[in-house]
């Protein structure tokens, strides 16, 4: 069931892209609606099936070829270009059809039945639609697929909005998957019944007296559309019952959206059809899609126009849609000269073939504009953007978009993580999304200005994280952290800074950080500890020298205690320091115990707090000194933006690139030594003997003794050239060391360093030659003992040349 | 070495000789300062050195409650005593003494680290409360057997170990023997075992180590098993139907019943009894099954009563909680507005206001608690109604069970009466043609013997049975007003300590205010 479905959406996918594939084309050449896209030239054997059909099945008559854009259309497979006779007369059939339906319909708008294909045939829609499947994953369900077909095609909107196409005049455009109305995205139906030509003639003009006030009105209120209710539009409907779908809907391929048939959107349904068959409703539209029944077997509600074909089984379609339920009910009436036995022909058009890159790039050229009402969406392939931009998503005030409000950009594959900038045009606000993997473990990074000791929120992922911190939020004057799972218990530090000291030497920023006043800390409980010493709150307050603490309450207790130090430094009467005394520290505790009120616990206790207070405040300062860092940090990423490309992307990463071309380089030459070493030292004798027949003895030994003899000249030759050779530069050693000894005298000291460095030249090759000569000589003989014994061994010859073995 | 002082006299241990080494060994500095204005209590010390002191017997520590570290390092102790109330330690220093045993250190199931270096002794034992025991030096004393060893296998935390110069030490399968049988060692002597060690250590011993885990395992399966069964006997008595599952109620009936037992040998009187005891056994299981099923409905109850309460309550102090953080927020604010106040008049008003603000707070956390034991206290007694007629039902029903039971008996006792009578006579008749023992017979001689017989065990099994039902009845009302009772007083002592909890917080705030009013009309 599942696999099957899928297979169905994915044709439907398929289906869809070529369309857009088409529609692309189109826009791409620069011609008007007309102009019809060129097809990916056919592969031999494809071309060869179909001229082998063709043959068979013998072409009637003409083969009307659009003389519009002969350089395409010839291009395009012959399928495109002719009819066959089966599709004639399902042509005949269709018009038939179409004949009988506007004598029984007058009303009703006549049927989209063959629309003229890009090479101006008519062609009836169902053989437009031929179900392919796809390699991608993402094709398999149907609203990614769905998402993927919107994303690929590009809208043109037809030059009447009420007419699609009529196929009896045969010269007007077919663009049957280019349907769509000028503004409104939100949905375009299909014509209504009640309509009358007049009325859409009336409308029409109305249309074009109030186009400027309308775009007003538009803006303003979406309500007052002259056009409902009258425009033309395709959209796919999946039947419910099969492959788990549980209730009917629609897809739009424009917006990959799914709507309920309730939706108030879709006015009514004209036809439907697959690439199977063709069904014109017969239910009134009145209200909507709401009632209708989708038993395609229903032939009072749903007239189909090829009786019987195949089983009905496929519930989703293309265009209008498809699907039948039961045949049962076929068999009563029918229209009465039909082709009872009559069954669709195969499609016409060619398998749809996306390649990776397509559909990675998804959009037409990688990129894609969307324009909503008060929005506008941008879409890019990944990697088209240095930046790693992939979607862009700007809101606006007004209508007509000048007015920028926010603006959401989507960002993919970048190394600093960054997932999502969030930019509030009116606040100045910006928020920076970090996916997990940013080296200072930033998930979002909120402000208005990279200045730093501005407003500014970070949060980070606190696993990632040794201090466990989860977000630091700044003012110009405060800063708070927010911390989880330390070992230490810290959950939350508070820094108040007073004004910042004017410093005479100014050497940095860093060097001159704003002065703490206040600190508080809190801790969350912890369980080894009692209550009672277990801070839950301490305060530094560093101007006063003041220190307060807060304990955390016990189990059943509403008051916790709480303690706070006064540290002033004071002198006696008689001029002693003063250590500590009793209202040095002022404690409440919930439960009085004895030995928190000597002084030497108090002394002890504000020591080690006033340890930890500058460790605290070492601690807020090391802070600072990170954000400045990660501001620094961002800003570097900002400047690169540097991409990363998976290991598994062959085409992007360069590394795996040269590696992989390294790689089957190697294995080419490899390939190379072994296409030689399999070389065949009989094969130029074989050639000689008549092919296909078996050797004779006498053949053979000949073959044996030819081998031989060959192998045997060519030892010899191989000699002589090397003697040859060894012969030529002996002399020419001569000839110049006759001539040096000539000229002696004469010779300038670079002739003589030349001469030299040619005679060592020259010796050496000598040398080498001898040396071959000599290893030839060695070898020869035996090559030869080798070369026998492999022919004595050879499969061909072994039979025959056993006796003389 | 130890020996060098035995010149000097040996000395006692004074409180001179601690209050001394208490002071040297206290903090220093300002904080010495402190200490010697303040003095040190000998219970706040948490550390203390005494070494080279010619110690001659360990005394007056039992002030030290609070000790972790002990050093009695060389000096001349010869037992080791008077550390009874060192609970805490952790540490404990003994080495370069002339201890001969391990002894008194059961109460110190704190320590970690015990050094006994240098001593006299010659068996190790007398440690098994030191659960925590992590390092153990035992080097140079009198060791000489090595299945002291095994002794230690009881530590599981136990990682170091010394045991040098000891005469097992001499032994040739010394480290071996050690690795093999204290496998979780990590030090011995000082030095890292080995992985390699410990392998092979491991096969060499493997055959008498399997069979000492074997056995170990066996004892550990047994102790769990006697755990298991008083486990489930403690269950069994908390729902006050012990030994009722089997025939153990029974059993006692006969157990000094000897007439009834005489009686056994009559024809037809083992049947009877027989099917007497099915019968009554099942009885008792019936009350066991139903004694369980109850004291389960008993405990759900408790618990969601306690669940309830403690949710009450839990909430009651959230409330009482963030009125007391509320009132802090604004008592800072108030606080540091009178200390900068100058102004009399101002600064009298915002006494007053302030003053007010405190009232306030302690009406409204009383006014809290009051609305907390007002509900509690209805909700106790609804509780109190329903253990009540809980354990009522429970009674009665067993009541009626034990009712069957005396049937039972009454049943036995007519049929067995009947048997005796026909007997008498058939005996009376010399019908009578079965041995009996002597004993029986003397019996039959007349009918008031028997029947005389036959009522006394009929009245011992009604006893039994009687005070069986006694013991339940009472112990389960006595649970049942000790549970109430223990409810109201609990509930009493919350009460009690909030109400001194809010007191004493409300007074703090009160004086924290006269002082300052106090230190502000001294300015």
């Amino acid at each position: 069931m599942e696999v099957l479905k899928e297979k169905v959406e994915e044709e439907e996918a398929a289906e869809r892209e070529e369309a857009a594939e088409r529609a692309e084309r189109g826009e791409k050449t620069l011609r008007p609606v007309e102009v019809r896209r060129e097809e990916a030239p056919l592969t031999q054997e494809a071309l060869r099936d179909l001229e082998k059909k063709l043959s068979e099945i013998l072409v009637p008559g003409k083969i009307s070829i659009s003389t519009k854009d002969t350089i395409d259309i010839l291009k395009l497979p012959v399928s495109y270009q002719t009819n066959t006779p089966k599709e004639e007369h399902l042509l005949q059939v269709a018009d038939n059809f179409s004949r009988q339906y506007s004598d029984l319909c007058p009303d009703r708008v006549p049927l989209f039945l063959h629309p003229v294909n890009e090479c101006g045939l008519p062609k009836f829609v169902s053989t437009t639609l031929r179900p392919t499947l796809m390699p991608y994953p993402e094709l398999y369900n149907w609203e990614s697929c769905a998402q993927f077909v919107s994303d690929f095609l590009s809208m043109v909107p037809l030059p009447d909005p009420l007419k699609p196409i009529v196929q009896q005049q045969e010269k007007a455009p077919a663009k049957k998957y280019a349907i769509k109305p000028p503004r409104d995205l939100s949905s375009k139906f299909e014509q209504e019944q009640e309509m009358k030509r007049q009325e859409q003639i009336k409308a029409e003009e109305e249309r074009r007296l109030r186009e400027e006030e309308e775009r007003l009105l538009e803006a303003e209120k979406a309500k007052i559309d002259p056009l409902h209710g009258l425009r033309v539009h395709c959209w796919v409907l999946v039947l419910s019952g099969k492959r788990e779908v549980p209730e009917t809907f629609f897809i739009d391929p424009f917006t990959a959206r799914s709507y309920s048939p309730q939706d108030d959107h879709f006015l009514g349904i004209e036809s439907l059809w697959n690439h199977k068959n063709y069904w014109v409703n017969m239910q009134d539209c009145w209200n909507c899609c709401k009632d209708l029944v989708f038993d395609l077997g229903d032939p009072v509600r749903w007239e189909y126009l090829l009786l019987g074909t195949d089983k009905p089984h496929l519930s989703t379609t293309e265009e209008e849609d498809t699907g039948m339920n039961d045949d049962e009910d076929l068999d009563n009436l029918c229209k009465d000269d039909k082709d009872k036995s009559f069954d669709m022909p195969s499609s016409w058009v060619e398998q749809i073939d996306i390649s990776p890159e397509a559909f990675e790039t998804r959009c037409p050229n990688g990129k894609k504009v969307i324009q909503y009402k008060r929005a506008k969406l941008e879409k890019w392939a990944p990697y088209l953007n240095s930046n790693g931009l992939v979607c862009r998503l700007t809101t606006y005030e007004d209508a007509e978009c000048t007015k920028t409000l926010e603006i959401k950009e989507w960002y993919q594959n970048r190394e600093d993580m960054l997932e999502r900038k969030q930019i509030n045009k009116v606040t100045g606000l910006n928020i920076d999304y970090f996916k997990p993997g940013h080296p200072q473990a930033l998930r979002v990074h909120s402000y208005k200005t990279m200045q730093p000791g501005m407003d500014r929120v970070m949060e980070f992922y606190e696993t990632a994280r040794v201090d466990g911190l989860i977000k630091r939020e700044e003012t110009p004057k405060t800063m708070t952290e927010y911390y989880q799972g330390r070992s230490d218990f810290l959950s939350y530090r508070h820094i108040n800074f007073g004004p910042r000291v004017k410093k005479l030497v100014l050497n940095s920023a860093e060097s001159n950080p704003r002065p703490v006043v206040k600190i508080t800390e809190r801790f969350s409980r912890n369980p080894a500890k009692p209550a009672d010493e277990d801070v839950a709150e301490r305060v530094f307050l560093i101007l006063d020298e003041r220190i307060q603490l807060r304990y955390h309450c016990r189990e059943d207790h509403i008051t916790a205690s709480k303690r706070e130090f006064l540290r002033r430094t004071e002198v006696d009467s008689k001029g002693n320091k003063i250590i500590m005394t009793a209202d040095m520290c002022v404690s409440f505790e919930v439960e009085p115990m004895e030995h928190t009120k000597k002084l030497l616990y108090q002394y002890e206790a504000m020591m080690q707090l006033k340890n930890e207070e500058k460790l605290s405040r070492h601690q807020a300062w090391e802070s600072e000194l990170e954000v400045l860092e990660i501001l620094k940090l961002r800003e570097e990423e900002e400047e690169a933006h540097t991409l990363t490309i998976s290991i598994y992307d062959t085409k992007r990463n360069e590394k795996s690139k040269e590696y992989r071309e390294a790689m089957e380089r190697v294995m080419h030459e490899e390939h190379l030594r072994q296409v030689e070493a399999q070389l065949d030292y009989l094969a130029p004798f074989l050639a000689q003997l008549p092919p296909g027949e078996k050797l004779t003895r006498w053949q053979a030994v000949r073959l044996k003794d030819e081998c031989l003899s060959d192998f045997k000249q060519r030892l010899i030759d191989k000699a002589n050239l090397i003697q040859a050779r060894f012969e030529k530069e002996t002399q020419e050693l001569q000839k110049k060391q006759q001539w040096y000894q000539e000229n002696q005298v004469t010779l300038t000291t670079e002739d003589e360093d030349f001469y030299l460095s040619y005679c060592s030249q020259a010796m050496f090759r000598i040398r080498i030659l001898e040396q071959r000569l000599n290893r030839h000589k060695e070898l020869a003989p035996l090559k030869y003992l080798a070369l026998e014994e492999k022919l004595y061994k050879d499969p061909r010859l072994v039979e025959l040349l056993k006796v003389f073995a | 070495m130890n020996r060098l002082c035995n010149s000097m006299e040996p000395r006692v241990m004074d409180d001179d000789m601690l209050k001394l080494a208490v002071g040297e060994q206290g903090p220093r500095e300002e904080a010495g300062q402190l200490a010697k204005q303040e003095g040190i209590l000998f219970k706040d010390v948490l550390s203390l050195q005494l070494d080279f002191q010619n110690i001659l017997r360990i005394d007056n520590l039992w002030q030290f409650e609070n000790l972790r570290k002990l050093q009695l390092d060389n000096n001349l102790i010869e037992r080791i005593e008077g550390l009874e109330n060192l609970t805490h330690l952790v540490w404990l220093d003994l080495s370069f003494n002339n201890i001969e045993a391990i002894e008194g250190l059961d109460a110190l199931v704190n320590l970690e680290d015990l050094s006994l270096f240098n001593n006299r002794i010659t068996k190790i034992d007398s440690l098994d409360s030191l659960v925590k025991l992590q390092v153990l030096s035992l080097g140079n004393n009198q060791i000489g057997n090595m299945m002291n060893i095994i002794y230690l296998r009881r530590f599981k935390a136990l990682r170091t170990l010394s045991l040098s110069g000891n005469p097992i030490a001499e032994a040739e399968d010394y480290k071996m023997f050690i690795c093999a049988y204290l496998p979780d060692l990590v030090y011995l002597d000082f030095r890292r075992i080995d992985d390699h060690m410990k392998e092979l250590a491991e096969m060499k011993h493997q055959y008498s180590i399997d069979e000492l885990k074997h056995r170990e395992n066996l004892i550990q399966a047994r102790l769990e098993d006697e755990q298991a069964r008083r486990e489930e006997l403690e269950e069994h008595k908390a729902a006050f139907v012990e030994h009722l599952n089997g025939s153990f109620l029974f059993d006692s009936m006969y157990a000094e019943d000897v007439e009834g037992s005489k009686l056994t040998c009559l024809p037809g009187v083992s049947e009877l009894l027989e099917a007497y005891k099915d019968k009554f056994v099942i009885i008792c299981l019936n009350i066991f099954e139903y004694g369980l099923k109850q004291q389960e409905k008993r405990k759900v109850e408790l618990d969601t009563f306690n669940e309830c309460i403690h949710e009450a309550i839990q909430e009651n102090q959230e409330q009482g909680k963030h009125k007391i953080a509320k009132f802090e927020e604004k008592h800072l604010l108030s606080l540091s507005a009178i200390r900068d106040e100058s102004e009399l008049t101002k600064l009298e008003k915002k006494i007053v206001e302030y003053s007010g603000d405190i009232t306030e707070l302690f009406n409204v956390l009383m006014t809290l608690e009051m609305q907390l034991v007002e509900q509690l206290e209805e909700t106790i007694n609804m509780f109190e109604r329903n253990i009540v007629d809980l354990v009522g039902l429970f009674i009665e029903n067993v009541q009626s069970l034990m009712a069957q039971c005396r049937d039972l008996e009454n049943h036995h006792h007519e049929k067995l009466l009947e048997i005796s009578i026909n007997t008498l006579e058939k005996i009376a008749k010399g019908e009578f043609d079965e041995d009996l023992p002597d004993d029986v017979r003397s019996l039959f001689v007349d009918k008031d013997t028997i029947v005389n017989a036959v009522g006394a065990s009929h009245d011992i099994h009604l006893l039994k049975i009687d005070n069986r039902e006694d013991e339940l009845v009472t112990r389960i009302n006595s649970w049942c007003t000790h549970l109430v009772d223990k409810i109201h007083k609990d509930e009493i002592t919350r009460n009690h300590k909030r109400v001194k909890e809010i007191n004493q917080y409300i007074d703090h705030m009160q004086n924290e205010l006269d002082n300052l009013e106090c230190s502000d009309l001294i300015d």
